[in-house]
């Protein structure tokens, strides 16, 4: 049996094209390559 | 490929040739990326749009520099309805690789259609407030926005299963399972709407099983196994009911009447009062429609009063017109005394007196200027919008021909009357040549002094009037302003009319009367002969000064 409650919490707003910068800005990039790097450089500086 | 650390083109070696970096777990993480968007691709491919959001999205999350998985996670994006997310998406890829990106195009096509991206726009503003409902617990206006927002962009697949969760929250399963299939017609294997619409079979599939005719059919099957032997006969199995034709016939008989009761009181209770009603709402329906016809009818009625008034007023006008053609004064009869003056012309062209006599019985039709008040009425152009072209030049010929000799003949006439003493005729004479030439200054003279020696100063001094100041340039101006000077004709009336009470005129009664010693008509002589000087020595300053 369905929870509405519950399920309804897992629907989110959907952006609309007024929030599309801001959509665009806090849109997270970052990758496992990144990653990868950040690791490398804290091994050499140790 | 290319270093992560330094940039420069690998090669098969585990580490870079130009700075020396290990890169075994970059070629592992680029490898799983690509794996992750073959994947995507694959499952966009058959519509599993949400599938293919989640490897895409894994293949970013390790590679964020695969331009074409990005590029393809925007469309996906963008075939569910969810447009901004897919701008972000190509906004992001077009800002990692600028050039040659097919993302451009992707933008470009939507955003030349400033149309259809306002009205995604709008859904989604409208999914976001039917969300918004939902959690109010206005589920109504949640469904009710959510069905404008599909019919808006129909592509929106979180609405499809939200508007499939509210329908199965009001326990309506089989519209649930429309608008979930639906769904799944755009995103095939939605996890989410693949849930709901697995409850909704379910519920549908309770409804069916708690169903009244089912269980009806259920407890019936039953007693029939209760009151029935069963057996097998070879291939056959026979069903054999007990005490089968035992019933009891007055319990029938007595369900029979306790039906026909029932069938009474429905047919009391629920038929006859909706047939009451159908059948006065149908009377009022009539009566609406008598009240409407009558009222039009009213209307007509009075429409057909107004025609007919309008109609009587213009026959009056008509009847009017045919008087003034064919009365006396009617155009027949002004036709009659053209037609007479011609033909006396023609016979008599010396008769000019009884020619003009006739042409002057034909009013002109203009405005008539009387002389004071000698009812002497000019003579002026026909008027054009009375005659016709031709009357008037009938008309004007004879009177051209016959006016200066007419006139001329009355003034002999009325001079020779005059000397002779026989004033009245004179008087007449001289007032029809007066009319036929308005300005002839011997006429009007020797009118004054007819209406002087006839004892009539008020005519004669407004004779002499005219004269002095309509002819001023004339031979009888002094004379007739000696006369007005000296009194007009007032003074000299009663001398006058003494010398000539024993003339030719004696015979005419009326004159003797009128000859009669008056007072007001002296002073009223007297004041038009000073009001006549006055005027016309203001006419001669003002000559002067000129």
């Amino acid at each position: 049996m369905i929870d509405f409650d519950e399920e309804l919490k897992k629907f989110h707003p959907s952006p609309e094209v007024e929030d599309a910068e801001s959509t665009i800005r806090t849109l997270d990039v970052t990758d496992m390559v990144d990653l990868i790097v950040h690791l490398e450089e804290r091994t050499f500086t140790q | 490929m290319r270093c992560y650390n330094c940039g420069a083109e690998l090669t098969i070696n585990p580490f870079c040739t130009n700075c020396g970096a290990d890169i075994r777990e970059y070629r592992r993480i680029i490898w799983t990326s690509n794996q992750y968007y073959n994947d995507g691709l694959t499952k966009a491919k058959v519509r599993d749009l949400s599938g293919a959001v989640l490897s895409l999205r894994a293949c970013l999350k390790l590679n964020r520099t695969n331009i074409e998985a990005r590029n393809l996670l925007g469309l996906v994006y963008f075939e569910m309805g969810e447009a901004v997310a897919a701008f972000a998406e190509w906004v992001v890829s077009k800002s990692l690789k600028p050039d040659r990106n097919i993302a451009d195009d992707f933008m470009d096509t939507i955003q030349s259609n400033p149309g259809r991206l306002d009205t995604i726009n709008h859904s989604i503003k409208k999914y976001n407030q039917a969300l918004s409902y939902a959690r109010q617990g206005s589920l109504d206006l949640s469904v009710i926005q959510l069905k404008k927002v599909l019919q808006m962009n129909p592509n929106l697949v979180v609405a499809y299963e939200l508007l499939g969760l509210l329908y199965l929250q009001g326990e309506e399963y089989n519209r649930a399972r429309r608008i979930l299939n639906q769904a799944l017609r755009i995103d095939r294997n939605n996890t989410r709407v693949l849930y709901y619409l697995k409850e909704a079979e379910e519920g549908i599939a309770a409804r069916y099983s708690g169903d009244p005719g089912s269980s009806r059919r259920r407890r019936s099957a039953g007693r029939a196994s209760a009151d029935a032997i069963t057996y097998t006969s070879g291939n056959e199995t026979i069903i054999q009911p007990v005490n089968s034709g035992d019933r009891g016939g007055s319990s029938a008989l007595l369900n029979i009447i306790i039906g026909a009761v029932i069938g009474c009181l429905l047919m009391l209770f629920l038929v006859l009062p909706s047939r009451i009603r159908s059948a006065n709402n149908k009377m009022n329906d009539q009566l609406k429609e008598l009240s409407d016809e009558i009222t039009e009818k009213d209307a007509d009625i009075e429409e057909q009063k107004k025609t007919i008034a309008s109609l009587q007023s213009e026959n009056n006008e008509l009847k009017g017109s045919i008087g003034d053609l064919s009365g006396e004064s009617g155009m027949a009869e002004r036709y009659d005394y053209l037609a007479e003056a011609a033909l006396n012309y023609i016979k008599d062209p010396d008769d000019v007196t009884g020619t003009e006599s006739m042409l002057a019985l034909i009013p002109t039709g203009s405005a008539s200027a009387n002389a004071i008040n000698l009812e002497i009425e000019t003579v002026g152009d026909l008027d054009p919008a009375i005659y016709s072209q031709s009357f008037r030049s009938l008309y004007n010929y004879l009177d051209n021909d016959v006016s200066s000799r007419a006139a001329r003949s009355y003034i002999d006439k009325g001079k020779q009357e005059f000397e002779d003493g026989h004033y009245q005729s004179a008087i007449e004479d001289l007032l029809k040549a007066t009319e036929i030439a308005p300005l002839n200054d011997e006429a009007w003279y020797y009118l004054a002094e007819s209406y002087k020696q006839s004892g009539d100063s008020i005519h004669a001094t407004q004779a002499y009037s005219r004269i002095v100041n309509e002819m001023a340039d004339s031979e009888y101006a002094d004379k007739a302003r000696t006369n007005l000077s000296n009194g007009a004709a007032a003074d000299n009336t009663n001398e006058d009319q003494a010398g000539n009470n024993d003339t030719a005129d004696q015979d005419n009664n009326d004159n003797g009367e009128a000859a009669a010693p008056d007072a007001d008509a002296d002073l009223i002589a007297q004041a038009l002969a000073m009001q006549a000087l006055q005027a016309g020595a203001g006419a001669d300053t003002e000559t002067g000064a000129e």
